[in-house]
């Protein structure tokens, strides 16, 4: 089993990961995403997803709220990850998950009539906004928000748990997990070990 | 019909028990190898460079099972190396992680491969300090062993000059990364070490085994055997041989004894065909880690080893000693953020360590005794875990996770308790296995003394951040609960004394000559240092010294 090359085994690994992906229940638009060619993904009109725990209400206003906390700019965000799939799959999975979530999005809902007499998603996208930012900042913290702010803690990290390991959040983050290296790779700032001059390009 | 006879039984093949198979073996003798669990398949069982996104859910497993791992290490990727049928209990007060790999190689195949030996400093710490009792060994007898070992499984390090950690022989080592250079000028200031760790990891071609593709994902399994591990390393050696029969998901039951007292083969559960099967051997090597070798002895009462066979001492099982694990300290480092993402993962742990500071000149400068490591990480990783410690979403949020993404480091200490009598692992009087074997109980605290290296570690880690120019974010509250490092000892210590000790100081029992212990269980506490290395340089001399007892004819057959 040491004689094997990489090449061998990559070449196994892609064989295998169509068809072991195309098995994974309730992934239909991440699936597509992992042709991570541009095109590609634009071609294929994923199917429709039918939520597994969620409502219909229910799942589009995780829709919308994953979407807000990685948004699709510069970069895919959430939406072409295909997050709230993921989140709809684990909270499926995982029955100590749904009390909470099930509580947490009726609070949104509720919160939001109070705040503006609709549901969260018929909210303008600034109202969202600034339904969100007390909630999502600790220097915007109101009073008697307290259940909201533990609920988007929860639905912010399902996100970033269903976001970071999708291949789009790879290379979001230009991750070098993707990579192999001939030997160790070694700091190139010799001159400079406090790192006090180095640039930062990533603004 | 004459039952076949071997010449050596060896339960385990770990790190203790590949290097005993392998080592006898090659001696020329009759081998029968017992292990608990199945062979692996590196191309099913290993993650084989696979993404989360590969997996059903993303490398966190599934909810429902979270109740039934046993650790980090058991998770989507490899659970299925896991043993999982087993139980343990802990005693009231008690608490255990303890993920166990039965499959052949053991832990080996998911190792840490941090690889520092032993020294005198721990040899003679009773001496130094008062405490315990010390080793029945010295590193100018034990240091030949070590060095073959570390040519033979190659370790990547450099001469460091450490009064706490000898010297060995080492292949190139790591690169620092930006990182390591930021904490290296931090840890200069404070005026504590940070030097390259010594590392079982392939920096180049060796003894036949390719280099490291540096992938970074070690723990998982590697699939082409550049690390040290028993499956890649040392069982073929022993198979080409012809003298090695490997039984596996053969889970042992107890020692078999004759009229005499002496070994006389193994009892062990077939897990296939669920029936009692019995070896028979002119010697048994017990190498199932430190917690199960106890519970197999234990296990094993005759009339004349009531209380399990090798513990006329009543030490069988006692002074079990862990390392404490647990992040001292975590912030990120501003120099990095913003910068182009670097490959810090590739060694997936153990790139620089902090090798133990304290206590080197004078053995009470500190407020506690002995000493303890710490393993500096971070940069890069797969999953940025800080993003969750982050305020706010939106665009502005995901673009401050990539600029953060270079710069999170953390500090995880290890530090050994100090044996006690109220540590150690027992028979559960009342719980049994699906097989009617009795389970191990494990009775553990931490100390007080680890516990102020624990609040020692928090403070100098902040100030090594803190000098680096970093940014301390988090000081660590609870350590990880006992079993997490995997690193457990004790339970078969060696000694001179029959009366204390279970072992003589080959490893071999004061109460029956031809029963051998090669792992963890023989040495006196943890020290700072992991526990493989000295699992392989301890077995390898135990091996030869029962090759030795076979060529003298000590060990005849019945």
């Amino acid at each position: 089993m040491a004689g094997q090359g990489i090449q061998r085994r990559e070449i196994l690994r892609i064989l295998g990961t169509a068809a072991a992906v195309a098995q994974f229940p309730g992934f239909s638009k991440w699936t597509f995403a992992c042709g991570h060619v541009g095109n590609a993904v634009l071609q294929i009109k994923p199917a429709v997803y039918n939520p597994q725990f969620f409502t219909a209400a229910e799942y589009a206003l995780v829709e919308r709220l994953s979407e807000m906390i990685i948004p699709s700019d510069s970069t895919p965000g959430a939406r072409e990850a295909g997050v709230a799939e993921f989140i709809d799959f684990m909270v499926a999975s995982d029955p100590d998950s749904q009390y909470a979530f099930r509580t947490g999005l009726t609070w949104m809902n509720a919160h939001s009539e109070r705040l503006f007499g609709k549901p969260f998603v018929d909210l303008t996208p600034e109202q969202q906004t600034s339904l969100l930012e007390p909630l999502a900042y600790k220097n915007k913290t109101r009073p008697g928000e307290g259940d909201g702010r533990i609920f988007f803690r929860q639905i912010r990290a399902f996100t970033l748990n269903g976001f970071y390991t999708s291949e789009i959040g790879f290379k979001e983050l230009d991750c070098p997990s993707l990579k192999m290296y001939a030997e160790s790779p070694e700091c190139p700032h010799k001159d400079d070990p406090e790192h006090l001059h180095v640039s930062h390009p990533i603004s | 019909m004459p039952k076949q006879m071997y010449d050596v039984i060896v339960i385990g093949t770990g790190a203790g028990g590949g290097m005993a198979i392998k080592t006898l073996c090659e001696a020329g003798l009759k081998v029968c190898a017992l292990n608990a669990g199945r062979r692996l398949d590196p191309e099913k069982d290993f993650r084989f460079h696979r993404m989360p996104w590969e997996m059903k859910f993303r490398g966190f497993d599934d909810p429902k099972r979270r109740g039934e791992s046993y650790g980090y290490l058991d998770n989507e990727y490899t659970k299925a190396a896991w043993e999982h049928e087993i139980p343990f209990t802990t005693a009231p007060g008690t608490k255990w992680m303890w993920p166990r790999c039965f499959s052949v190689g053991g832990k080996t195949n998911f190792w840490g491969r941090s690889s520092a030996r032993f020294g005198d400093i721990d040899f003679r710490a009773a001496s130094l300090d008062g405490y315990d009792v010390d080793w029945p060994i010295t590193h100018d007898e034990i240091g030949p062993y070590y060095t073959r070992v570390e040519k033979m499984i190659g370790v990547a390090s450099t001469v460091q000059n450490r009064p706490s950690n000898p010297d060995g022989s080492y292949l190139p080592p790591f690169h620092f990364r930006c990182l390591d250079r930021i904490l290296e000028a931090g840890s200069n200031k404070v005026g504590v070490p940070y030097l390259p760790d010594r590392c079982a990891q392939l920096t180049q071609p060796h003894e036949g085994h390719p280099a490291c593709h540096f992938c970074g994902e070690c723990t998982t399994g590697c699939d082409v055997g550049a690390f040290f591990s028993t499956p890649y390393f040392l069982l073929p050696k022993a198979e080409a041989t012809k003298n090695l029969e490997l039984r596996t998901n053969a889970l042992a039951k107890n020692i078999l004894t004759d009229q005499n007292g002496h070994a006389r083969g193994v009892a062990y559960i077939d897990r296939k065909s669920k029936q009692e099967v019995e070896v028979y051997g002119r010697a048994v090597v017990v190498a199932a880690s430190c917690v199960e070798s106890a519970r197999i002895l234990l296990n094993s009462k005759s009339r004349l080893h009531p209380n399990g066979v090798a513990n006329s001492s009543g030490q069988l099982g006692r002074n079990l000693c862990d390392h404490l694990y647990g992040e001292s300290v975590r912030g990120y480092l501003p120099q990095l953020v913003g910068r182009p993402p670097f490959p810090d993962h590739v060694g997936d742990s153990t790139i620089a360590w902090m090798p133990r500071w304290q206590n080197l000149k004078d053995p009470h400068e500190e407020k506690f005794i002995r000493g303890y490591s710490v393993y500096p990480d971070g940069g890069c990783q797969d999953f940025p875990g800080f993003a969750s410690e982050l305020d706010g979403f939106g665009s502005s949020y995901k673009r401050e996770i990539k600029r953060r993404y270079p710069a999170p480091v953390s500090f995880g200490i290890q530090a050994p308790t100090l044996r006690s009598d109220t540590n150690y692992v027992d028979l559960d009087p009342e719980e049994k296995d699906p097989y009617g074997i009795p389970v191990a109980r494990l009775h553990f605290q931490w100390d007080d003394n680890v516990l102020k290296m624990w609040d020692h570690s928090k403070q100098v880690c902040a100030d090594v951040l803190r000098a680096a120019g970093g940014v301390v974010e988090d000081i660590g509250d609870e350590p990880e609960m006992p079993g997490f490092s995997l690193h457990e000892t004790g339970t078969c210590r060696m000694g001179n004394d029959p009366k204390h000790f279970v072992t003589n100081r080959f490893g071999q029992t004061h109460d029956v000559p031809n029963l051998y212990v090669c792992d963890a269980s023989v040495f006196l506490n943890c020290t700072d240092k992991t526990t493989t290395i000295s699992i392989l340089t301890f077995s390898l001399r135990t091996s030869e010294y029962l090759i030795e007892n076979f060529r003298r004819g000590e060990h005849k057959a019945a």
